[in-house]
């Protein structure tokens, strides 16, 4: 029998003995790593849910230019106030998101009147594969725009009898943008009273190539992350403003960061209070075995070998309780997210490595204080049970 | 090369205040078996400890198998045991969980590698062949003691320290352990330093040296059982 496996037969043996208090151990030690596997598991599988509500709400910040104002007027006299539309340059936005880190999906718009008809109609050019992802609740009847396709809204297409598969000829002043309407939006918003067409073919027929009216943007760090990317890019877009527009998203995310706070301070409160009763339980079990060491100890064995029999029996345990907390706090915070939530927990399997680590960090930290206690003693005084 | 396994000089022991071994000059040569005398108190256990490595002198020099104990680090002092020091205890201290093979093998594990085989052999040498998988519990004192002794010549020991080994067996296993241990020496050829507080269990040494609070007092040259 090589030394490896008569170390793990002696700790197996020295376990077997005391069951009793074996089994306490490993049930003190199963009920706080599976405390911290089940708050874990849930805060995880909330913070996704809450993430994925974030994202039905769609764009949470906008940027749009800051209009040149002129105040008219003389001395006592006010005429009022005139501002110029101004615009967004393309490349300076893409090169502040680029710099700033955020992660955001962004939809990039430019509104501008073409006409058609002997009318003036207010066009929107935007990128449709970004709106579907930024604007998931519009309602469209028909089809997604292909290349040179527009979508029609639907107060809009009430108005001009507009249906899909109708042409269009939108006169611009530096263009004419030429597309057949494939579907009809319904947002229950402003876009539906709009054209939309694809954002190149209107910066053409406008004659602003590169120019945007504003970006809107889905940022996807969480918590307080929006708040902290309005900043960053505020600072790297001068002349713009950057602002939220969804004050619910926020919210979500603020209540999620307190209920993680309370999880993480339950959780400290049971690894403290299950520390204590691993280190009362390890400190009689060694106290008990001072024999036991001083015996070791005078046949031979140095403080570092008999102390690895005594860490390898507590590290068996920690294994034994991880692997136990992991299991059952799988299954707590799967009936968690079901009743309170009404969904159902995913699999997270490297909540395994956290269970055990606790376990494992549990079980060592409660035998250690007892064990330096015990193993100063010289082999003689163990021997006598001091 | 000096022909003494054992050679102390001034060696002392104190717990506070109370000196539990008085300045000792001796001298054991190799191979010798040594009976330690003397009343509860009288220091016959200290020495040992002392000579066994498990315990650290106050004062004095002890030199044991040419190694200075002093010198020692408490590592060093338990790789000495294990390498040098076989001990026998009149309280067994047998682990509980373990069978009587396994007793012996942790010896072993301490020292180098647990071997079955030998292991089951050194039983056998003590008349055990049968009690192999035996736990403590399950075994009489006699054979825990027998046990015990087996776990002490497992790593074939210099020096063999008994503190008191029958003192907790009746007339017929003391006579059985002591003819075990006389055999033993005959064909491993170590030093025995026994102690003991009955004579007839001492007389079986080549000499006795008597303490008294402390002090060697008295020393004899026994005849050959």
């Amino acid at each position: 029998m090589n030394r490896r496996r008569w170390l793990l037969h002696l700790v197996m043996g020295a376990i077997a003995h005391r069951k009793g208090r074996a089994l306490l151990l490993l049930s003190v030690l199963a009920m706080a790593s599976s405390l911290a596997t089940a708050l874990g598991i849930v805060s995880t599988s909330m913070e996704k849910r809450v993430a994925e509500e974030v994202r039905k709400y769609g764009a949470n910040l906008v940027v749009t230019p800051e209009a040149s104002r002129l105040d008219i007027g003389s001395g006592g006299l006010n005429f009022g106030v005139v501002s110029e539309p101004a615009f967004l340059d393309q490349g300076q936005i893409d090169s502040a998101l680029a710099k700033s880190g955020v992660r955001a999906e962004h939809s990039y718009q430019l509104r501008g009147a073409l006409h058609w008809k002997e009318r003036d109609l207010m066009v929107e050019g935007v990128n449709f594969s970004d709106i579907r992802r930024l604007f998931p609740w519009w309602q469209l009847k028909g089809s997604w725009p292909a290349e040179g396709e527009s979508v029609v809204g639907n107060d809009l297409a009430t108005r001009y009898a507009l249906k899909p598969g109708d042409s269009l000829e939108l006169v611009g002043k530096a263009g004419t943008v030429r597309c057949r309407v494939s579907g009809i939006v319904t947002s229950g918003g402003e876009e539906d009273g709009q054209l939309f067409v694809s954002l190149l073919n209107l910066q053409q027929a406008l004659g602003m190539t590169g120019q945007l009216s504003q970006v809107r943007l889905m940022v996807t760090a969480g918590n307080d992350g929006i708040k902290k990317s309005a900043a960053v890019l505020q600072q790297l877009l001068p002349g713009t403003k950057v602002s939220e527009v969804r004050q619910t998203a926020h919210t979500s995310e603020g209540l999620l960061t307190k209920v993680k706070l309370l999880m993480v301070m339950v959780t400290a409160v049971v690894l403290i209070s299950a520390g204590s009763s691993v280190t009362g339980t390890m400190s009689t079990t060694v106290l008990e075995r001072g024999k036991e060491i001083g015996l070791m100890k005078a046949i031979g064995g140095t403080r570092r070998e008999v102390m690895l029999i005594f860490c390898g029996e507590a590290a068996l345990l920690g294994i034994g309780g991880g692997i136990a907390g992991y299991l059952l706090g799988s299954a707590i915070a799967h009936f968690i997210t079901r009743t309170v939530f009404s969904a159902s927990a995913e699999f997270m399997p490297h909540y395994l490595l956290v269970s055990l680590g606790v376990s494992l960090f549990l079980a060592l930290l409660g035998s250690f204080g007892p064990m330096v206690s015990v193993f100063r003693l010289d082999p003689v005084r163990s021997l006598r049970g001091e | 090369m000096s022909p003494y396994i054992i050679e102390t000089g001034g060696l002392t022991r104190s717990y506070g205040d109370i000196c539990a071994l008085k300045p000792l000059d001796l001298q054991v040569p190799e191979g010798e078996w040594l009976s330690v005398m003397g009343h509860s108190g009288s220091g016959k256990s200290t020495l040992m400890n002392l000579v066994g490595g498990l315990d650290r002198p106050t004062g004095g020099t002890l030199q044991v198998g040419g190694e200075n104990l002093l010198a020692l680090t408490e590592d060093g002092l338990a790789r000495f045991r294990r390498n040098f020091v076989g001990i026998i205890f009149q309280q067994h201290h047998l682990v509980p969980y373990l069978t009587a093979i396994e007793n012996v093998m942790m010896a072993q594990y301490f020292h180098s590698m647990p071997d079955e085989a030998e292991a089951r052999h050194a039983l056998e040498r003590v008349g055990l062949g049968h009690r192999l998988k035996n736990r403590p519990g399950e075994l009489s004192g006699g054979e825990q003691q027998r046990v015990c002794i087996a776990r002490a010549i497992i790593n074939s020991p210099k020096l063999l320290l008994g503190d008191e080994p029958t003192g907790n067996l009746d007339h017929k296993s003391t006579i059985m352990v002591m003819e075990l241990l006389k055999e033993l020496r005959g064909e491993e050829r170590f030093t025995v330093i026994m102690v003991t507080h009955n004579q007839d269990v001492a007389a079986w040494g080549d000499r006795t040296i008597h303490l008294d609070d402390g002090m060697l007092v008295r020393e004899e040259r026994m005849n050959c059982q």
